[in-house]
């Protein structure tokens, strides 16, 4: 797929913004696709009819969805919902077949299946200063996170980290529940040059940090955990592991974590990030990407 | 119960038939074999059912070795008490359809327990054969699958008659076979009952767990039309607690509830290497397979393949998982089990075709480390022999290591079927409910009703571990315990109310 | 105060008063306030194979009742042990995190395989160091003295390669040769030997005619075996020696200390005294180290040692008188 050139994505992302059904919510038909916002080439944001679990959703829930019958079951945390429309927004990145499928959705159309809340929901409390480490699309989980821990009465400091300006995502959301928010891109393209843990050190040693969430790829949650480790800081990590049912069935998505084998459904997603086997979630990670790969030919070939 | 029985039996037409054959001449007839595919054949399809069932003179033939006794000990080895010399009897006389009704008198599900009941541990093992003759018993499984397809086939499936609507609503939690035998109860008493479903599908462990080789889904489904035509509703993606919880359930009208959530977490064995690509639990193999159709190309879901799979297990989800990955294309598919075939809990007829199909037995063998290659992909397990010592409280004999025999077999994909631990999504989202240790909801074994009186339970949350016909049981059992609950807290509003 | 630091289990100890693994050790509250006492470590409860063992079959009694699915019956064992492994690395874990005393986990399983398993485990939840109680009870006559101790030294080897904490063992004195066993034990690379454990006792009770247990709790008079061991082999091992069994006061611990244990054990004394008795024996023996003239524990331990290369008959004689005394 050729590169759009950004002045035509931004075209594009406005556009799409404008698209809105023409129907009243109450005629929504479930888990019918209302909003789409096309972040970069790769990243989709989709605002989707749930009603129930808008109203039930909490920071760090998630979600699984079949788009048709030939359709995986795919996870995704919530980033957003309304309970007044009834919708809970979404952000999808490419990686498989049915991820690709379901970011060329367009609004109008429906998912056949869409279940959650799943997962145990943050412990949003009081803390003090919390920082906020989001890489990639791993921010839009952590946007539900920030927003609560700011109105838990926190001050929150955020670094958002992706390789180049356009894969930051959802900046404007997270200021919006930030008291200062540090871009870091690996070119330098937008904000500072640098990484995650670059952006967050600098806070570390400016002030008194009492928590922190790291949200992003595997890699970067494993070396913003060792960081703040260094510091005693006590850290939280969602883990975005592979899943079947996703309701405590399949084991598929199982972690060490502190020795013992814990369960991404059930158990988490967010643990304690110095207890993760990181090494061993990048490999699990990777279990099946031979047989993605063989499906990806087949659905493109 | 003994009365009606007894009733039933001395109706004209069973009189007459028991008078058409002497019982000597009955016990005379051997027992019929189940025609099936040939196992060369069948390996090369993961959707092509093995048993093909009986024809309608084989089955009335076979009917005829049941002797209709007076005391008809093999009910009493049936959990949900089928009337199963009544059913036999209108097979033998060629009423099939109204054998097929006798079925449903008591079971939701008949055609599926024809395929998947351990008839030999249940009806069968009490048939006046086995107990007192030494002889084959009845095939009395082969006839109820016969009766319940023969409806099925004959385009006139019968729907049990339904009380007048109470409109009283109350939710099933789960959609497998506890489930589904409680709302068809429970709808026949006239109640409006909801099934609440996780996932996609209705029908629980009988669509993402037993394989189509075994329970093709359209006996599933027409089961399950069955139930909506008599006014039970499925609502699919929905996790009660979560979706929405009891309290908002409760203020929707839902005046008790039955949970069936089944099986939970897979169990692994802790030992080290397990979390290499490549090991997984028996619960997502089946459920990539059977659920979501993994093995056919047109699905996105991918499946692990290999030349060498091994599945740690004896039971009747290790045959199934073994079974699949032959099909799938496995040179060498081998069951790894740590005590021998004796022991083994699958249904006997399961392991048989194991054995046909050329799965590999290494019996009395127990894994103990697994390796893998560069990338994490296990390529190789280590497994040591054992041997049998005393027999435990079970009353197997137990496995026992013998030192110093490890050796390792080269594998590509393992399969652990070692067993489940119950759902842990509902009682997490109810503190008050009472569980036992091992995270089963604590029931009264008469009524099933838990801690919290509105709320009943049964199958796997239950039990652990249930067979489909024990949860079908204790779905029935529920039923009765929830109506006596409902009928007496509505005494009670109408004595409170005239008292006043 | 003398400095009463010794070092035991491969650490360095603020006291060489050692609380056993005893059933109080398994008590969160309890481990606290032998913390606050100051001991010097705290080994905890045993994990028992035979425990866990006693307990699957009493749940699959209990569970026969409920017919279960066979198949959720054939690994039963395996949950079992398990969700015992699960509640002890969480006592390690909350251990840890309520004191600041090292925490020494200990298992005490039958079988060579269970042990390798459960011990990474324990290093996994956060365990200072590891005891392995080995606890073969050589009463089958069939199997020679060979395949007796094999058993220790290849548990032993097992463990050392699973794990990377200090490894000590807890033993019986049922050795035909104790004191090469002991000897050629101290060189598997454990960091320290504990002698001896106590066995359950079984007695008989004439009026019922029926075999019972004995009194689990030691006497004060049982030290004399351990202290005539620690005294005969504590020069002789390539690792530190405590003594277990019978250890109820300072003056106790302090004998031990002369023979050249590094540290003690106790646990009967703390049921019968509560875990006061922890400080009690600290400053009785700051108070008679100070009465000595001794400022450390290393200038009087082993003083009373039967030597290596001085094991001249003089001394051994001597040593012999020691005990004679004492015990005959």
């Amino acid at each position: 797929m050729a590169r759009v050139p950004p002045d035509f994505t931004k075209t594009l992302l406005f556009l799409t913004c404008q698209i809105r059904l023409k129907n009243k919510n109450s005629d929504l038909t479930m888990y019918q696709i209302v909003e789409k916002e096309s972040f970069s080439e790769k990243v989709v944001k989709l605002v989707v009819h749930a009603p129930r679990i808008a109203r039930a959703r909490k920071p760090g829930h998630f979600i699984i969805l079949r788009i048709d019958e030939q359709g995986e079951r795919i996870p995704l945390t919530i980033a957003q919902a309304d309970k007044n429309a009834g919708t809970i927004t979404l952000v999808v990145q490419k990686v498989g077949v049915s991820s690709t499928r379901l970011c060329e959705m367009n609004p109008g159309d429906s998912i056949l299946d869409l279940v959650g809340p799943l997962g145990k929901a943050t412990h949003i409390h009081q803390a003090g200063t919390i920082l906020a480490c989001g890489g990639g699309v791993g921010i839009a989980p952590l946007l539900p996170i920030v927003e609560g821990f700011k109105k838990a009465g926190n001050r929150v400091v955020t670094v958002l980290a992706a390789r180049s300006k356009d894969l930051i995502i959802l900046e404007d959301e997270i200021r919006q529940w930030s008291d200062e928010v540090i871009i870091m891109t690996d070119d330098g393209s937008y904000g500072n040059k640098g990484l995650v843990t670059t952006g967050a050190e600098e806070v570390i040693n400016r002030e008194q940090i009492d928590e922190c969430v790291a949200i992003g790829p595997a890699v970067m949650m494993k070396f913003t955990a060792l960081l703040t480790k260094k510091y005693n800081i006590p850290t939280q990590a969602s883990l975005n592991a592979v899943m079947v049912d996703g309701t405590g069935m399949c084991g598929a998505c199982r972690a060490n974590v502190g020795g013992e084998t814990k369960f991404t459904c059930i158990d988490g997603p967010e643990f304690d990030a110095h207890k993760i086997d990181f090494d061993e979630l990048i490999q699990r990670l990777g279990g099946y990407m031979a047989e993605e790969k063989e499906a990806w030919e087949q659905a493109n070939g | 119960m003994k009365e009606y029985l007894k009733i039933e039996r001395d109706t004209e037409w069973r009189v007459e038939l028991r008078s058409q054959l002497k019982n000597k001449e009955r016990t005379m007839r051997e027992r019929v074999v189940m025609p099936g595919l040939d196992p060369l054949e069948r390996i090369k399809y993961q959707d092509r059912e093995v048993n093909l069932g009986l024809d309608e003179a084989s089955a009335r033939a076979e009917a005829s070795r049941c002797m209709d006794c007076v005391n008809p000990t093999c009910i009493e080895g049936c959990p949900v008490s089928i009337n199963i010399p009544k059913f036999i009897k209108n097979i033998e006389r060629g009423e099939v359809l109204e054998a097929a009704k006798t079925l449903k008198e008591t079971s939701a599900l008949p055609a599926v327990c024809g395929r998947v009941c351990p008839q030999e541990k249940q009806c069968e093992a009490q048939c006046f054969y086995t107990l007192k003759l030494k002889k084959e018993p009845v095939a009395i499984g082969y006839l109820e699958r016969f009766a319940a397809d023969y409806e099925q086939n004959s385009g006139a499936v019968s729907v049990p008659e339904t009380a007048a609507k109470n409109n009283i609503k109350v939710a099933a939690i789960g959609s497998g076979p506890a489930s589904l035998s409680f709302a068809g109860d429970m709808a026949k008493l006239g109640y409006d009952v909801t099934v609440f479903e996780a996932l996609h599908e209705i029908g629980g462990v009988l669509k993402y767990g037993i394989p189509e080789f075994r329970l093709p889904n359209r006996v599933v489904d027409v089961e399950l039309e069955s139930l909506e035509n008599m006014g039970v509703k499925f609502e699919r993606n929905f996790i009660v607690g979560r979706t929405a919880s009891f309290d908002d359930l409760k203020e929707e009208g839902y005046q008790a509830f039955f949970v069936a959530s089944g099986a939970g977490l897979p169990r692994f064995m802790n030992i080290p290497g397990e979390n290499y690509n490549g090991i997984l639990s028996s619960n997502e193999y089946l459920t990539r397979v059977n659920l979501m159709h993994a093995a056919e190309k047109e699905f996105d879901t991918p499946v692990l393949r290999g030349k060498n799979i091994a599945v740690v297990g004896g039971g009747n989800t290790a045959m199934d998982s073994v079974r699949t990955a032959k099909r799938l294309g496995a040179e060498r598919a081998m069951i790894i089990y740590r005590r021998s075939r004796e022991e083994m809990p699958a249904r006997v007829e399961e392991v048989l075709h194991a054995e046909e199909e050329g799965i590999e037995f290494l019996n009395l063998t127990n894994p103990v480390e697994y390796f893998a290659d560069e990338n994490g992909r296990v390529n190789r397990m280590r497994v040591q022999k054992m041997e049998l010592g005393e027999p435990d409280a079970s009353g197997r004999r137990r496995p026992v290591v013998v030192e110093g025999s490890e050796y390792d077999i080269p594998v590509d994909v393992v399969v652990v079927a070692i067993g489940v631990s119950p759902n842990p999504l509902v009682p997490s989202e109810l503190p008050e409910l009472k569980v036992s240790r091992w995270g089963t909801i604590e029931v009264d074994p008469e009524t099933m009703q838990s801690s919290i009186p509105e709320l009943f339970a049964g199958g796997d949350i239950v039990r652990g571990g249930a067979t489909v016909i024990l949860a079908m049981g204790d779905g029935r059992k529920a039923a009765a315990g929830m109506n006596n609950y409902l009928q007496g807290k509505l005494k009670e509003q109408a004595t409170e109310a005239s008292g006043n | 105060m003398a400095n009463l630091t010794s070092q035991f289990f491969g650490l360095e100890l603020k006291s060489p008063v050692i609380a056993a693994s005893s059933s109080m050790t398994g008590d969160l509250e309890q481990i606290k306030k032998l913390a606050q006492a100051g001991v010097g470590a705290i080994v905890l409860k045993s994990l028992f194979e035979e425990e866990i063992d006693a307990q699957l079959q009493e749940e699959l009694s209990k569970r026969k009742a409920l017919e279960p699915d066979p198949e959720y019956m054939d690994y039963f064992d395996y949950i079992i042990r398990d969700e015992n492994l699960k509640d002890y690395t969480s006592l390690i874990r909350q251990a840890k995190q309520a004191v600041d005393v090292p925490i020494v986990a200990s298992v005490n399983c039958v079988s060579a395989v269970d042990w390798v398993v459960f011990s990474k485990k324990l290093e996994e939840a956060g365990a200072d160091a590891l005891e392995l109680n080995l606890f073969a009870l050589p009463s089958d006559v069939a199997k020679t003295n060979e395949t007796s101790e094999q058993f220790y030294f290849k548990t032993i080897a097992e463990v050392l390669k699973t794990v990377s904490i200090p490894v000590s063992i807890k033993i019986s004195h049922y050795f035909s040769n104790l004191a090469g066993m002991i000897q050629r034990l101290s060189e598997t690379g454990v960091s320290g030997i504990s002698l001896f454990n106590r066995f359950y006792s079984p007695d008989i009770d004439i009026n019922q005619e029926e075999v019972v247990g004995a009194d689990v709790l030691s006497n004060p008079s049982d030290y004399l075996m351990p202290l005539r061991w620690t005294g005969i082999m504590a020069s002789k091992t390539a690792c530190p020696l405590a003594a277990t069994t019978g250890v109820h006061s300072a003056e106790t611990a302090i004998k031990f200390l002369l023979a050249g244990a590094n540290a003690v054990q106790i646990a009967s004394v703390l049921y019968t005294n509560g875990a006061a008795v922890v400080t009690e024996m600290n400053q009785q023996i700051a108070a008679w180290m100070d009465e000595k003239g001794y400022s450390s524990v290393a200038d009087f331990k082993g003083k009373l040692a039967v030597g290596e290369a001085d094991a001249t008959l003089y001394e051994r004689a001597q040593f012999m008188k020691y005990f004679s005394q004492k015990s005959f």
